[in-house]
C-alpha cells in the first residue's frame, strides 16, 4: 500500500461565519498526481493552506508526512501559492537563493543550483538582473525555480498554470511530469480541468467547500454517461426508437432538413447498439458521433447530481 | 531560528539599499547642521538696509543715536575681536589679522538725502527711486522722523513698506526710551555717574540644591547636564523609531501588493517573518544610531582640538550620555517602544496594499506618536506637572517622557508602574499585531475589518 504524503479528515475551516471548507476528507498518496478541482470559491487555496498549516482548521485533522504540519515539514514541501509574488527589487538569483536558503540549502549549493535551474528554464541570461525588470511569465517561472529549488519530495501547485501563456502552460505540465517522474508527490490546485484531465492520477473535486469527488481521471468519467450525438434526415420522431437505449434529446442545429438527436447511452449500452438500431430502422444518417466525455462534463455532471451548483453557475467557473 | 535570521538578514540588506535609509542617516546631522547653522545663515544672508533719518528737534536726538549705535558697533567689534583672538591666540601677526578683518558687518546703514521731505521719499521707499550708496544705487528701506516736544516728549514716524523687519524700528525705540529716562533722572538732579553706576547693578544668584550641603550645596553646569541629555536622548529616540517604523510600513505595504507574503508563508510560520522583519529593522535602527553616536563623537573630538571649544563640558556631555542611570533605561525605552511601534506599523502594512489604503490607518497613529514630542519639551521644565505624570503612565508615551523625567528623580512609584504598564502592553499589542499580521498576510483581514472595530452603534446593513 502507497504511503500517505498528505490526509485531509473531516476539516472544516469557516471565516466570519461563512464556511469555506466542510467536512472535507481526502488524502495524497506518494509518488501520485493529484489534482484538486473546483471552481473559483470552492475552498481549495483553504484547504491547501490548512495542509501547509498556514491555517488551522476550525475542526477535523490534517497529516502532513504523518504528523502535524509543523514548520520543519515545509522544508520538504515546494508549495506554489495562488497569491504569489517575489521580491521586485532583488536580483533574481538573489531572490532564488533566499527561498533556497529557507529551505535550508547550503548558500554555494543555493546558487549553483539556482543558475542549472534558469538555465534548463531558459532564463540563465537574466540571472543578475533586477525581477521587476522581467515578464509577468518570466517571473512566474521565477517563483516556480523558488518553488522546486530545494528539490522538494512534495510539490502542492496553487492554480499554477493561471497567468501563463499556452506555451509556458506546456512546459509547466511538461515540468510536472518531470518532477513525477523523479519521484515527486504531487498535488496540484486547477479550475480548468484540460491540464488535470492530462496529468493526474487521482483527481479531488470540490464546490462550495465539500468534496463531491475523490477518484481517478477515468472513475471520474465513467460516472457520466456517454453520448452519441446523431444527424438524420428522417421526418418522423426517433425519440421512440431511441428511448430503450438511453436519454434521447432533439436538439436545434443542424443543417436544412436534418435533425439532431442527442443520446445519453443507458448502462449496459454502447454506440454500437445505436448504430444497430439506426440500421434496423433505416434511418439515413448523417452524422454519428460517439462524443468523448470530459473531466469538465465529470464535473458538471457531479456537481450537479451533489445538488451544489446550477449547470449555468459551473459552466462559467469551471472551464 | 534559520528563518528569523534570514528574513532579518534579508530586510536589513533591503533598507540598507534604500534611499529612505541613507536620508534617515543624514537627516540627523542635518537637522542638527541646520539647527545650529540656519540663523546664523539667515542672519548673514540678510540684505544691508538703508534708511533715511530726519531729525526735526534739532539734532539732539539724532546724536544720541548715533552714539548709541557707534557703542553698539565697537561693543561687537570687540566681541568678535575676543573671539578669534581665543580660537587662533595672540600671536601678534595674527592679532594684526584679526584688527583687520573684526568688522562685523553693518545690517542698517544711513543715507543722507537732499530732500527730507516725506513726498520726496516716497518714490525712494516705494522702490521706484534709488538712493545713491556706496554699494551702488539702493532702495530706502525706511524714512524715520524725530519729534520732540513739550515736556521732553519725544515722537518716531517710522515710514517704512517692509512690515516685518522691525529691528532698526527697536533699536531707535529703546535707545530714544533710554534717552528719555536718563534726561528725566539728570533734570531731577541725579548725577550721570550715579546713573552708569546703577546701571551696572545687578544681583548674584547662587542655586543651591537643598538634597546637600555647606560647598557642596551649589548646583552647577554640569548638574543639568544629565537633563538635557536625555531630553536629548528621547528626542534622538523619538526620531529613529519615527524613521524606522515608516520604513517598515513602506516596505511591508510594498510587499502585501507583490504578494510576496504568501511566498515567504510557504516557508516560513507567521511569527518567524514578524519577528525577522522586526529585528532586521532593528539592525537599522541600531546602525543609524552608531552611526550618528560615532558621528556625535568624531565632532566632539575635532572640535576639542580647537581652543574656543575647551570651555565645552564634553567630558561632561559624555559622562551624561554614558551614564548607566541613562543609557541601559534608553536602551530599554527604544526596544519596547520601537517593538510597541513596530509591530502596530506591521500590522498596519499587513493590512493595506497600498499607501493610500494605510492613510486612514496611520493618522490616528501619527498623532499618537507626536503628543510625545510636545510632551518632552514640556517635562524638560515641569517633570512633575500633572499632565506630564499621567502621560507618562500611556504606554505608547512612557518610552519618550520617563526617559526625559529620569534624572529629575522621579517617584520609584511611577518608574516602576510605567515600566509595568509599558511592557504589560508591548507584549499585548506584539500579540495583537501578531494575530493582525496573520489575517492580513492571508487576506482574511484589512483596513475596512480594523475600521469596522470602531464602527461602535453603527446601523446594520439591511440583509
Amino acid at each position: 500500500m502507497s504511503e500517505i504524503i498528505l490526509s485531509l479528515d473531516g476539516v472544516s475551516k469557516t471565516f466570519s461565519g461563512k464556511p469555506a471548507v466542510r467536512d472535507l476528507s481526502f488524502s495524497v498518496k506518494r509518488g501520485e498526481i493529484t489534482g484538486f478541482l473546483g471552481p473559483n470559491g470552492a475552498g481549495k487555496s483553504t484547504s491547501l493552506r490548512m495542509a501547509l498549516g498556514i491555517l488551522t482548521p476550525d475542526s477535523g485533522r490534517v497529516s502532513l508526512f504523518g504528523g502535524r504540519p509543523r514548520a520543519s515539514a515545509l522544508e520538504r514541501v515546494g508549495f506554489l501559492p495562488e497569491e504569489r509574488g517575489i521580491y521586485r527589487k532583488m536580483k533574481v538569483i538573489d531572490v532564488i537563493i533566499f527561498f533556497a536558503r529557507l529551505k535550508g540549502v547550503a548558500p554555494v549549493e543555493a546558487r549553483r543550483r539556482g543558475l542549472v535551474m534558469l538555465e534548463e528554464f531558459g532564463l540563465a541570461d537574466v540571472a543578475d538582473s533586477k525581477v521587476k525588470t522581467l515578464s509577468k511569465g518570466m517571473a512566474q517561472k521565477i517563483q516556480i525555480i523558488s518553488t522546486l529549488i530545494h528539490d522538494p519530495e512534495f510539490i502542492i501547485l496553487d492554480e499554477p498554470f493561471s497567468g501563463l501563456d499556452p506555451v509556458n502552460q506546456k512546459a509547466l505540465e511538461q515540468i510536472v511530469r518531470a518532477r513525477a517522474e523523479a519521484g515527486a508527490t504531487i498535488l496540484f490546485s486547477t479550475h480548468v480541468m484540460e491540464h488535470a484531465e492530462r496529468l493526474c492520477d487521482q483527481i479531488v473535486l470540490v464546490a462550495k467547500g465539500r468534496k463531491v469527488f475523490d477518484g481517478t481521471v477515468e472513475a471520474a468519467l465513467a460516472m457520466i454517461p456517454r453520448r452519441v450525438i446523431l444527424e438524420t434526415v428522417s421526418e418522423h420522431d426517433l425519440t421512440q426508437t431511441f428511448a430503450p437505449l438511453g436519454a434521447v434529446v432533439q436538439e436545434a442545429g443542424a443543417a436544412d432538413g436534418a435533425r439532431r438527436w442527442l443520446i445519453d447511452l443507458g448502462p449496459g449500452i454502447d454506440a454500437q447498439d445505436v448504430l444497430k438500431a439506426c440500421v434496423d430502422g433505416n434511418i439515413r444518417l448523417l452524422r454519428f458521433e460517439p462524443a468523448r466525455a470530459h473531466l469538465h462534463d465529470a464535473f458538471v455532471h457531479l456537481v450537479e447530481t451533489s445538488g451544489q451548483f446550477s449547470t449555468e453557475t459551473l459552466a462559467g467557473e469551471a472551464v | 531560528m534559520r528563518a528569523i535570521y534570514l528574513i532579518a538578514r534579508r530586510e536589513y540588506l533591503s533598507y540598507v539599499a534604500t534611499w529612505g535609509f541613507w536620508l534617515s542617516l543624514a537627516s540627523m546631522p542635518m537637522f542638527m547642521a541646520l539647527g545650529f547653522g540656519l540663523p546664523i545663515l539667515i542672519e548673514n544672508s540678510q540684505p544691508t538696509r538703508y534708511y533715511a533719518l530726519i531729525d526735526e528737534s534739532g539734532g539732539v536726538l539724532e546724536a544720541a543715536i548715533e552714539e548709541q549705535r557707534s557703542a553698539a558697533r565697537e561693543a561687537r567689534t570687540a566681541a568678535t575681536r575676543d573671539a578669534a583672538t581665543e580660537m587662533l591666540g595672540d600671536d601678534p601677526a595674527i592679532q594684526a589679522a584679526i584688527a583687520e578683518a573684526a568688522h562685523p558687518v553693518e545690517k542698517y546703514i544711513r543715507v543722507y538725502p537732499d530732500a527730507t521731505d516725506i513726498e520726496t521719499l516716497r518714490p525712494y521707499l516705494l522702490g521706484e527711486m534709488m538712493v545713491e550708496t556706496d554699494a551702488g544705487p539702493q532702495p530706502l528701506f525706511a524714512a524715520i522722523y524725530l519729534r520732540q516736544g513739550a515736556g521732553g516728549a519725544i515722537e518716531i514716524e517710522y515710514w517704512s513698506t517692509n512690515l516685518t523687519d522691525g529691528e532698526l524700528r527697536s533699536d531707535i525705540r529703546r535707545t530714544l526710551r533710554e534717552y528719555m529716562q536718563l534726561n528725566r533722572l539728570l533734570e531731577n538732579g541725579v548725577s550721570p555717574e550715579l546713573v552708569a553706576a546703577a546701571g551696572e547693578l545687578t544681583p548674584t544668584v547662587r542655586e543651591l540644591n537643598p538634597e546637600r550641603s555647606a560647598e557642596a550645596a551649589e548646583v552647577t553646569t554640569a548638574e543639568r547636564l544629565p537633563i538635557i541629555v536625555a531630553i536629548a536622548v528621547a528626542f534622538g529616540l523619538w526620531i529613529v523609531i519615527f524613521s524606522v517604523v515608516n520604513m517598515l510600513l513602506t516596505a511591508m505595504i510594498e510587499e502585501k501588493g507583490n504578494k510576496v507574503l504568501e511566498m515567504m508563508l510557504a516557508s516560513s510560520r507567521h511569527h518567524e517573518i514578524l519577528t525577522g522583519k522586526l529585528l532586521g529593522v532593528a539592525g537599522v535602527s541600531t546602525t543609524l544610531l552608531l552611526a550618528w553616536g560615532g558621528l556625535a563623537a568624531t565632532v566632539g573630538l575635532v572640535a576639542q582640538q580647537f581652543a574656543f571649544a575647551a570651555g565645552l563640558p564634553l567630558g561632561d556631555i559624555l559622562g551624561a550620555v554614558l551614564d548607566p542611570a541613562l543609557i541601559f533605561p534608553a536602551i530599554g525605552y527604544f526596544i519596547i517602544g520601537y517593538l510597541m511601534y513596530g509591530a502596530i506599523f506591521l500590522a498596519i502594512g499587513s493590512l493595506c496594499e497600498t499607501l493610500q489604503d494605510a492613510q486612514t490607518l496611520m493618522s490616528p497613529m501619527m498623532l499618537i506618536m507626536m503628543v510625545p514630542l510636545f510632551l518632552v519639551m514640556v517635562a524638560a521644565d515641569a517633570p512633575d506637572s500633572p499632565i506630564i505624570v499621567i502621560a507618562s503612565w500611556v504606554p505608547l508615551w512612557t518610552p519618550f517622557i520617563m526617559l526625559a523625567r529620569l534624572p529629575q528623580d522621579p517617584a520609584l512609584f511611577d518608574v516602576i508602574g510605567t515600566t509595568l504598564v509599558m511592557i504589560i502592553t508591548a507584549a499585548a499589542v506584539i500579540w495583537g499585531a501578531g494575530v493582525m499580521f496573520r489575517m492580513g498576510a492571508l487576506n482574511q483581514a484589512n483596513q475596512d475589518t480594523v475600521k469596522g472595530w470602531f464602527r461602535l452603534g453603527g446601523k446594520r446593513k439591511p440583509g
